[in-house]
């Protein structure tokens, strides 16, 4: 599994595609894809929405994690970093906000390759740059 | 004495904590935790809650101080884990009717710890990067406790961003 991550609109899919060929329908949007195709897909693109899908769901958004590490070991992750911040007000935000960090640690975790991307540039957070 | 001193930021869920308290795993003297965390409300309770049990079996006393950590007197040589700097912060600037700026009280209070301890592990947030402007306490709050962790990461030895659980060392070595 190799993990991409980073701030909103910082390159992180456009780093995908250059980097491990993707075609674009070869990249789920996290946001509106069926969410048992991410079990084979290739590539699945704004991750922190698909947590957020799986929560309105009243499902438990680590234990899909851990079973898409288990059963999608091959697949890239594109999430986006969205804990450094002030404490949200409302509290459904918190908890989304919290499951996006630990559903991003168990990725992180079994990922061999996570890589961070600053304007466009890669830099290596795990494991060594492709 | 002034031992050692390691600075953990990060944002939310990124496994601060864990990795703090893993930088204690081979401290043989005596190990405190500053706890800093108001216990009012059912999310802080839970929070509070989790970090104890994460905690326990891992041979620290805790020390509950919301406020004035230079009050605290450690016994010479031991290990101290402050967490976490952005509820202490807000804790002494939002106590009262007038807000307070409190940094300069609290890298002395710091120093006061760091000087007792063996090992010192400070924990904090990075919370100045999701881009949204908020009302001026907020801002304030912010300011501060970048500046604090400026600070802080100047006379520390050690300072290591976590990422996702992955620790990431920014200054010094761990």
């Amino acid at each position: 599994m190799i993990m991409i991550i980073g701030g909103q609109f910082q390159g992180k899919t456009e780093y995908a595609k250059n980097v491990f060929g993707f075609r674009d329908e070869e990249i789920l949007d996290g946001e509106k894809c069926d969410i048992n195709a991410v079990f084979s897909a290739k590539c699945v693109n704004k991750f922190h929405k698909l947590v957020e899908r799986i929560h309105e769901k009243n499902e438990d958004p680590v234990r899909f994690c851990e079973r898409l590490c288990e059963e999608n070991k091959r697949a890239v992750i594109i999430m986006n970093e969205v804990g450094c911040g002030i404490i949200p007000l409302e509290k459904s935000d918190r908890i989304l906000r919290e499951s996006v960090g630990k559903s991003g640690c168990i990725i992180a975790k079994n990922s061999e390759k996570v890589i961070r991307i600053f304007c466009g540039i890669p830099e290596k957070i795990k494991g060594e740059l492709p | 004495m002034s031992g050692k001193l390691t600075l953990i930021s990060g944002g939310s869920k990124c496994g601060k904590s864990s990795f703090a308290e893993s930088l204690f795993s081979d401290f043989s003297g005596e190990k405190f935790y500053i706890a800093t965390m108001l216990p009012s409300g059912e999310e802080a309770f839970s929070a509070i809650e989790r970090h104890r049990k994460n905690r326990a079996g891992k041979g620290f006393a805790t020390i509950e101080k919301y406020r004035d950590i230079g009050e605290i007197s450690l016994p010479e040589g031991s290990g101290v884990l402050l967490e976490c700097l952005g509820n202490l912060l807000a804790n002494e600037m939002f106590c009262g009717e007038e807000i307070k700026l409190p940094n300069k009280k609290m890298l002395d209070g710091i120093m006061h710890l760091k000087n007792a301890a063996n090992r010192m592990v400070i924990v904090t947030n990075d919370v100045s990067r999701d881009g949204i402007l908020y009302d001026e306490k907020t801002e304030l709050y912010k300011k501060n406790l970048s500046e604090l962790n400026r600070k802080i990461a100047e006379i520390s030895d050690c300072a290591v961003e976590c990422v996702f659980g992955i620790p990431i060392v920014r200054k010094g070595n761990l």
